[in-house]
């Protein structure tokens, strides 16, 4: 088996103590940076790149992968503790992770966050180390009607159940579509619903918006209902992080399932943001209490988690072998790449073995370190709740602030987080569901794009969408998402019903 | 003074229905309309935006209708959306919260926060007011180490930070 | 405060008063500010230029990155007219810097930015998929020709540096190709490797991977003459083996993106002068040839009057274009 063989020496590449250091280093430095909402990987990554001048490509791409994983990691801590997404693709982890949280089992919030999130990323690297080759080829398939159908399916998955009142959600998926088309279009050239104002050429930063609506929206709500965090009293215990990985077993089905997701959505062109939704759809279809998400659940933990970090480490074989970044990290470390005068396409993998296998070993090793420095972060960022509302509050405003700000160190940006603080507050207490919204700004350009782009292409035909079979059949699964739970649901109501008449 | 969820709820739905109005003015300026290759790129945000003035329409009648009828009404529309003290408790954090976001954009970030987080340990906290200055000073330190040090992102600052040499 | 903006004034007004006398250095921290997103070609072209300088030692002051990419770039050229006069952002483009104006009703004008230097200027190549029938770019023309607005050309982006070519090419040569535009040249490859798109006018590095692989084929480059010499890249064939489009017959000379620095309008001529020095001895190290090299760009430090008739012609020749397409704001 020759990719067992050239993992194998990926290996010893990989493991010097050296590239050691380096992992240690770079996953504590993308702990601090996805911590922070708005620092965020990109950021960080980019600005490791000049010091990697004088690393050799292998070690560089290293550091900077280790930063990534680091990131991923230390979004979700923020999610979990304080309802702010640190990383985009983060944000699903808020809708069951903050609730759980927040009665007392912070704890057992992040070890079910980082566990799943380590496995997410092992399924993915075992994905590529398998089906390298076959993968690159297969997204070589994916052109714009394939694009649209992948993001429908993504949306399908996510809408096709809610417990929030149809017209209300309709409300919020309609605000984010439009609020994703603020600015640039790059299909048609045009400057869009702007109304004049330079600050909105770049459109409504996703991150801003979430910062807004999560961050401080919730301690809106947590200062009406009187200045205190509800459930404080989280006791930090090591154990409870040993008893929490010993429950995990048992949701061995939610944990493969969003592995798989994760995996499909980080082959084609999903990304890991849309990957965690999707996913956290299905295991809210799935699951039998379907309402009881969004109150603390631990699959509504481990989906999301292992979708996104197993979608993080597929999207590098898109990255590596077509040159096709899935993620803004991606896209910096891509540009690394060409510095250090690699070339990303088909040939990498047999041109450069040492940095490719290196590269995939060093995902097996940094994943597990990551996941040990971040469980021993556990106890320390659990205790950050203790700190007095009085003074972590006005803390985690400023934050949320500074954090709004770095996205594009725009100024402006400052007021959108306050307008979105109250909008996500008036939301919220008004049961408006924030996740539609949030995944029609995800979404909600690309897909129009790929839309525009296949009508260019068809000559505005519909029936692209339909024109072969690996179109067909993803549009067909997104509509049977969209479609069967209503039946199901409807099927059901009418059985119980028959027997009182 | 008390706001009652009837209250929020027409506010809420005028407040989306004008996002909805808005896109439609500007995408009419862009054009809306299908041509050969496609929608225009007003298109999306037509429709999109004619979708929301109708939710926000149904979502404000809805509401009146749940007034007219509160025997039938299960959502509580009547129920206090914000009594009197929490409308106070919501409307001091949100008036320091702008006010800490003027501050940052006229003194800077880092006198934005001191003052921010200093008079908000002082006065919700109950601290003495050097602790008060001196979290919120720390804090300020923090920033400036991790963002302008440690990771070369510049923060806005204003007329003061040049006088103690930082830029 | 008052003293600091007295002196301030003072020192400008002695610094116009004193033309060239007084050495400027840049003391605080400096920004450079791309005008595109982290990692695409802008931004890897700052980052080297940043690296070179730090480690060479040639600007003493601490340098930050920042990306302002929104607008195809447009952010940027906002922020350089917001801190008019300020020498101590310099900005990051290529082309899009006077030629933004003219497609879209910006709130700056190509007149907010002093330009100091280009660096680079890089190539645009048609590139075809491997088993597609077209030898030379007339084929390509001639099939378009046959078929009009049948023949999908994949580009990254609108009204952008590819769609104008593709426009130059129609109003060269009478053909009419179905332009598609996509988010990054990265994309386009892919698109045209899968068969999704004929053709694409990448930059050489943007098709590199996909021409190592054999899944595509250059057909002819947008250059005077032909490229530098490089080692075999697929089928013993480098990058001076592609002929260039006049070789094969398509009238159009030459057609390239510089890779420019600029910095406010109104800044003190000193300034300028630091920073075309500074960026000349960055155009003559060796780290900045292996740029070049390892991203198929092609070397050219222009400054001064050189690089305004540069700047002049490029623009003159696009409005051209732009004009003929309808997509002129004026």
């Amino acid at each position: 088996m020759g990719n067992f063989d050239l993992l194998m020496h990926g290996f010893g590449v990989a493991i010097t103590p050296m590239h050691l250091l380096l992992m240690v280093v770079g996953v504590l430095l993308g702990l601090v940076v996805g911590v922070l909402p708005g620092l965020g990987a990109p950021n960080g990554v980019s600005l490791l790149i000049p010091l990697t001048f004088t690393l050799d490509p292998t070690s560089a791409i290293i550091l900077l992968s280790s930063m990534y994983w680091g990131a991923l990691f230390g979004g979700s801590t923020t999610s979990i503790l304080f309802n702010i997404p640190g990383e985009p693709s983060s944000v699903a982890t808020t809708f069951d992770g903050y609730p759980m949280a927040r009665s007392g089992q912070s704890t057992r919030a992040l070890t079910l966050a980082f566990m799943s999130a380590g496995i997410g990323a092992l399924l993915g690297v075992i994905v590529i180390t398998l089906l390298a080759g076959w993968a690159s080829n297969f997204a070589l398939r994916f052109g714009a009607p394939e694009y649209f159908a992948v993001y429908f399916l993504a949306f399908a998955a996510f809408i096709g159940m809610g417990s929030a009142s149809p017209v209300k959600t309709v409300v919020a998926l309609a605000t984010g579509l439009l609020l994703a088309s603020v600015g640039m279009d790059n299909v048609t050239g045009e400057v869009r619903l702007t109304f004049g104002f330079s600050d909105l050429l770049g459109g409504i930063s996703f991150l801003v918006v979430v910062i807004g609506l999560f961050g401080i929206g919730e301690l809106l709500a947590t200062v009406q209902e009187g200045l205190s965090f509800r459930g404080v009293s989280s006791r930090i215990d090591l154990r409870d992080v040993l008893r929490t990985i010993a429950e995990l077993p048992r949701y061995w089905a939610t944990s493969v399932r969003s592995g798989l997701v994760g995996i499909w959505m980080g082959i084609t062109p999903g990304g890991p943001t849309a990957a965690s939704f999707m996913s956290y759809g299905i295991a809210r279809q799935a699951s039998r209490k379907g309402q009881a998400f969004g109150t603390g659940r631990p699959e509504g933990i481990i989906a999301p988690e292992t979708a996104d970090h197993s979608a993080g480490t597929c999207a590098m074989l898109p990255m590596l072998a077509l040159g096709v970044p899935s993620s803004a990290t991606a896209a910096v470390m891509m540009g690394g790449l060409m510095i250090w005068g690699l070339t990303p396409g088909p040939m990498l993998f047999a041109t450069k073995p040492d940095f490719v296998w290196g590269l995939i070993a060093s995902m097996y090793v940094s994943n597990v370190i990551g996941v040990i420095l971040v469980l021993l972060t556990v106890p320390m960022f659990a205790a950050l709740l203790r700190i007095p509302f009085s003074i972590i509050g006005p803390m985690i405003v400023a934050i949320c602030f500074v954090g709004g700000y770095t996205v594009s160190n725009a100024s402006f940006d400052l007021w959108l987080v306050l307008l979105f603080g109250v909008v996500g507050y008036l939301f919220t207490r008004l049961d408006y569901p924030l996740a539609p919204l949030v995944l029609a700004m995800v979404l909600g350009h690309k897909a129009e794009n790929a839309f525009h782009q296949s009508m260019i292409l068809s000559d505005g035909s519909l029936s692209v969408f339909f024109s072969n079979t690996l179109v067909s059949s993803i549009m067909a699964l997104g509509l049977a998402l969209l479609i069967l739970p209503k039946l199901l649901h409807l099927g059901g109501r009418l059985r119980r019903r028959q027997p009182v008449e | 003074m008390t706001v009652r969820r009837f209250h929020a709820e027409i506010g809420t739905a005028i407040g989306t229905g004008a996002i909805g109005a808005a896109a439609v003015i500007g995408a009419t300026e862009l054009g809306y309309g299908w041509e050969e290759s496609g929608p225009q790129s007003g298109y999306f945000p037509f429709y999109v935006g004619l979708i929301l003035i109708a939710a926000s329409l149904w979502n404000l009648v809805a509401a009146f209708v749940k007034h007219r009828r509160p025997a039938l009404d299960d959502a509580g529309i009547e129920a206090p959306f914000l009594d009197g003290e929490r409308l106070a408790r919501l409307g001091g954090f949100l008036a320091a919260m702008l006010a800490f976001v003027v501050a940052t954009l006229t003194l800077g970030i880092y006198v934005g926060a001191t003052g921010y987080i200093a008079w908000n340990t002082w006065r919700k906290g109950g601290y003495r007011v050097p602790v008060a200055l001196a979290i919120g000073l720390g804090f300020a330190a923090a920033l400036y180490i991790i963002f302008e040090v440690i990771f070369l992102m510049p923060l806005p600052k204003g007329p003061i930070e040049p006088l103690l040499g930082i830029y | 405060m008052n003293h600091l903006k007295t002196g301030a004034i003072a020192a400008l007004a002695l610094a116009a008063a004193l033309p060239a006398s007084a050495e400027w250095a840049p003391e605080r921290p400096q920004e450079f500010v791309v005008a595109s997103g982290a990692g695409g070609g802008t931004d890897n072209f700052a980052r080297t230029i940043q690296a070179i300088l730090t480690r060479d030692k040639l600007v003493d002051a601490p340098i930050v990155v920042l990306n302002k990419g929104a607008g195809s770039g447009a952010e940027a050229f906002l922020y350089a007219k917001q801190n008019a006069a300020d020498p101590n952002k310099v900005i990051f483009g290529t082309n899009n810097v006077y030629l933004l104006p003219h497609i879209a009703k910006l709130a700056y004008k190509a007149e907010d930015l002093q330009p100091v230097a280009a660096l680079a200027v890089d190539e645009f190549v048609v590139w075809v998929k491997a088993d597609a029938p077209y030898q030379t770019v007339l084929d390509l023309v001639e099939a378009a020709k046959a078929e009009p607005g049948k023949i999908p050309f994949g580009g990254s982006q609108s009204k952008d540096t590819d769609e104008t070519l593709v426009a130059l090419i129609e109003q060269t040569t009478g053909a009419d190709f179905k332009y598609v535009p996509f988010n990054g040249g990265g994309e386009v490859g892919v698109q045209l490797a899968g068969g999704h798109v004929a053709a694409n006018v990448n930059n050489p590095n943007e098709n590199l991977g996909q021409w190592q692989a054999g899944a595509v084929r250059p057909l002819c480059v947008f250059s005077p003459t032909r490229m530098a010499e490089s080692a075999p890249i697929h089928d013993g064939k480098g990058w001076q083996d592609i002929p260039t489009c006049k070789e094969q017959g398509l009238a159009i000379d030459s057609y390239q993106m510089p890779r420019t620095v600029w910095l406010p309008a109104g800044v003190p001529e000193e300034a300028v002068a630091f920073y075309r020095d500074a960026l000349k001895k960055v155009a003559e190290s060796q780290d900045w040839k292996d740029y070049l090299a390892k991203t198929s760009q092609t070397g050219a430090y222009l400054t001064g009057e050189e690089l305004s008739k540069f700047i002049a012609d490029s623009e003159t020749r696009t409005v051209e274009v732009f004009k003929a397409e309808g997509w002129s704001k004026e």
